[in-house]
């Protein structure tokens, strides 16, 4: 059962990739099975670092796969 | 600032379809500011309208477009020297009002994320203090190198 947090970030997630949420209730679906591309990678990374005032570095963006990783990030990066 | 000579060893567009004049504020990274005067002889005035000319709101994103890339260019200038690819991936556009002959767009971009490979970009067109466009656009780089191996 996901966390409050996990939970904020696939909602934020499904609405940057343009899919329903449910097609993130298993956190390490690929995102290309998704049809998230390169660029749609750059806009969540986009989108989390204006919700949660971070900066993602540009060698993290290609390691965005799957929303696992998306949330690992910003919780390391976070602090 | 920036003149129509130092825009075109960025831009690889030429007229008639080079949409930028002149930058007239930079700062480098976040934001850029360009001016293109709308002629009346605008080569599209004579098709839309011919009895009421308006700039068509696809050339308005354009020259949003070209901003962008002189944005691009003060973080990454090394690799626009280098004239590579650009590739505008998506765009979000709102018009609120008209553009006629004679009126000066003043194009704003604002940085959301840029990375040597692409970039999200918020932008404004301007007539004096009037906002006539708006739009938040993705586009892509590629080296030209990279673009033939995809070939």
């Amino acid at each position: 059962m996901p966390n409050e947090f996990d939970q904020e970030i696939k909602i934020l997630v499904a609405e940057v990739a343009e899919v329903s949420v449910d097609k993130l209730d298993d956190p390490n679906v690929s995102f290309s099975d998704l049809d998230v591309d390169s660029m749609k990678a750059l806009e969540i990374a986009a989108a989390v670092e204006k919700k949660y005032k971070i900066i993602i570095p540009e060698g993290e963006i290609p390691k965005i796969k799957n929303l696992a990783q998306v949330i690992d990030m910003v919780k390391r990066l976070k602090g | 600032m920036w003149d129509i000579e130092k825009i075109k060893t960025i831009l690889p567009q030429r007229e008639p379809f080079l949409f930028v004049d002149e930058v007239v504020e930079i700062d480098p990274g976040k934001r850029i500011v360009a001016k293109r005067y709308i002629s009346p002889d605008e080569y599209f005035f004579k098709g839309h309208f011919p009895d009421k000319p308006v700039m068509p709101g696809v050339l308005i994103i354009e020259a949003l477009a070209q901003t962008s890339i002189l944005l691009y260019a003060t973080i990454y200038p090394e690799i626009a020297s280098a004239h590579p690819y650009y590739y505008l991936a998506k765009v979000k556009s709102e018009f609120i009002l008209p553009v006629f002959p004679d009126d000066t767009l003043i194009l704003e971009a604002r940085n959301v994320k840029i990375i040597s490979t692409g970039g999200i970009i918020e932008i404004e067109a301007r007539v004096g203090e009037r906002i006539a466009a708006k739009m938040t656009a993705s586009f892509s780089v590629k080296k030209k190198n990279e673009s033939q191996n995809e070939s």
